[in-house]
């Protein structure tokens, strides 16, 4: 009995690791084949696709953010430039204004002055004039008195013509004035 | 083709595999002080799910096999059924097939699925396409990936970030790790007509990742611990780098220009072989990477059984102190290394697909590399001490 159970008792041999199987070749194949297949549709392509996309997108909007930023900088160059254009101007009309107001007030003095002159020559002519006409007036006056005086004295014994020549000719000799 | 009645049974298998990986702290399995941790076996694949202390759950079998009668594919939901069946017999190591009582003996001792199965008549099983438990945890990975991809991919056909900022941690912690895809390996590898190849590079990255991460939850399959899983991935990448392979790329296989006539004979068959090995050291590097890990921690483990063997239960009580801590550190290792991996394998499937794309001025500076090289070389910096790197250390590292 005992021998029997001996003759029975077998082991089974160590499997080796490196024993061929083309089943589980042919398994394994299918089967990542399969996944390879699968996700290539609907893992890894859309995946692969929505990282590319993304970071075309990112690398845009940071391109886009640095055009905008350089567009504000110019901007902002354009406005501080047409500040200080728009002050000079400012600054170059309030000048102009002032030397016109300068101007045409020289101008106003420079008139009135000449107007002032003027008049005042007219004034000294007028009263020359006046002066010359009243001197003249005086003189005829005083030999027309003379004569009067003359006549009275002598009693119109001398000829009217006459003794207007003898009195302008004296008056004539008097100093002038 | 005859397909035998689909068992009920493995829809509670199924179940139960989704259940796989929601679970509490791993247990030591303390089945017997004399203890068989079998680091192999653990690593190996296999038949049946490892639920330990709750129970081993057998896998279905799915088999094309050409008996007497003909050519057909069999769907059994166990070893046991399959057996039972009898279309097949189980084989001890050197091909003889179990008697009647060997083979009830080792359904008794749920040992049967670990034999190699044969027809019971005829040439013989063609090919066997049964779930296996690595099969599983790629069917989890590529599940969980699936979910997690379509979900991430709905989100931002939703237009969240599309038109707007990403939101949530989660979508922030994924989109760094697809653009580290596409800025750190797709474009500096491939460069120009890198977008082709992104849905591939990202899906190995995340496949490789999530399949090696399963790996470290309790009860976790490390679906790239199978070097037929790894093989299967860089063959994917091996067809798309030929598919993609530019006149000039072929050219320098076959005709290499600048090259005196009396070298060619030898330098074209190393090219040629060259096609082939880039994908190898691919699959090789990862499934050693991860299967390395698994293997360690299961032997410092499997350390504290040894002792107890050896010395007594309290040598063994005594060991776990280093025994878990080490672990544990491993499991870190693991953890990084987890990272790397999905990142080196990724970043070399890149470089090759771009040496493939890449036209040639046919001026070779000797003394300066191109780029493509120094990045080569800076991704094999990441791989410790990988027994397919073509770079020799001077001083061995640990193989994790």
């Amino acid at each position: 009995m005992t021998t029997l159970l001996l003759l029975q008792q077998v082991d089974p041999p160590t499997p080796s690791l490196l024993a061929p199987d083309a089943g589980l070749v042919f398994w394994v194949a299918v089967v990542f084949g399969l996944a390879l297949f699968i996700l290539w549709k609907y893992a890894w392509g859309p995946i692969t696709e929505a990282l590319d996309e993304r970071e075309t997108r990112i690398e845009d909007s940071m391109q886009a953010a640095e055009k905008a930023l350089e567009e504000a900088r110019k901007i902002q160059a354009d406005n501080e430039r047409a500040r200080r254009e728009a002050e000079q101007e400012g600054q170059r009309i309030l000048r102009e204004a002032r030397e016109e107001a300068e101007r045409l007030r020289n101008e106003e003095i420079q008139e009135t002055r000449e107007r002032i002159a003027t008049l005042r020559d007219q004034a000294q002519e007028d009263i020359a004039r006046e002066k010359q006409s009243a001197l003249d007036d005086l003189r005829a006056e005083v030999a027309d008195l003379a004569i009067e005086a003359a006549e009275r004295i002598l009693g119109e014994a001398l000829d009217q013509s006459r003794h207007r020549k003898l009195v302008e000719n004296m008056i004539e000799e008097l100093p002038k004035n | 083709m005859s397909v035998t009645p689909y068992r009920t049974r493995l829809a509670g298998v199924l179940a139960l595999a989704l259940l796989l990986f929601v679970g509490s702290p791993a247990s030591v399995q303390a089945d017997s002080v004399e203890g068989d941790p079998d680091a192999i076996g653990h690593s190996a694949n296999g038949n049946y799910l490892d639920l330990m202390p709750i129970d081993k759950v057998e896998l279905p079998r799915l088999l094309l096999t050409r008996h007497a009668d003909g050519l057909s594919f069999d769907v059994y939901g166990t070893t046991k059924a399959a057996l039972e069946s009898g279309r097949y017999v189980i084989m001890d190591g050197e091909g003889n097939v179990l008697s009647e009582a060997e083979t009830q003996y080792a359904i008794n001792e749920k040992k049967h699925y670990n034999f190699p199965l044969a027809a019971a008549s005829g040439p013989g099983i063609v090919i066997d396409f049964s779930i296996t438990r690595h099969l599983l945890a790629v069917f989890l990975a590529a599940l969980l990936l699936m979910i997690i991809g379509l979900r991430l991919g709905a989100r931002y056909r939703r237009g969240i970030g599309r038109e707007e900022a990403p939101r949530g941690t989660w979508q922030n912690m994924m989109e760094v790790l697809i653009i580290f895809v596409r800025d750190e390996i797709a474009k500096p590898a491939i460069g120009g007509k890198y977008a082709r190849y992104m849905p591939f590079l990202l899906t190995a990255f995340f496949f490789i990742l999530i399949g090696n991460l399963l790996g470290l939850i309790p009860w976790g399959v490390t679906a790239t611990s199978n070097l037929m899983v790894t093989g299967t991935l860089a063959g994917f990448t091996f067809v798309i780098t030929q598919v993609s392979g530019t006149k000039d790329y072929w050219r320098h296989i076959f005709n290499p220009p600048g090259v005196p006539a009396f070298v060619k004979p030898f330098l074209v068959p190393a090219e040629f072989i060259g096609l082939f090995t880039k994908p190898l050291a691919l699959a090789f590097r990862l499934f050693g990477n991860m299967v390395s890990g698994h293997l360690v921690i299961v032997s410092v483990i499997g350390l504290i059984f040894i002792f107890s063997a050896q010395f007594g239960a309290a040598w063994g009580a005594g060991s776990v102190l280093v025994s878990v801590p080490v672990t544990l550190f491993v499991w870190m290792l693991k953890f990084a290394i987890s990272f790397i991996q999905a990142y080196v394998f990724t970043i070399l499937s890149a470089l090759f697909i771009g040496m493939a794309l890449e036209e040639h001025e046919h001026e070779h500076h000797e003394d300066e590399p191109e780029p493509h090289e120094a990045l080569l070389d800076q991704a094999e910096e990441y791989v410790p001490g990988d027994g397919v790197s073509t770079t020799e250390r001077p001083t061995p590292q640990p193989t994790v």
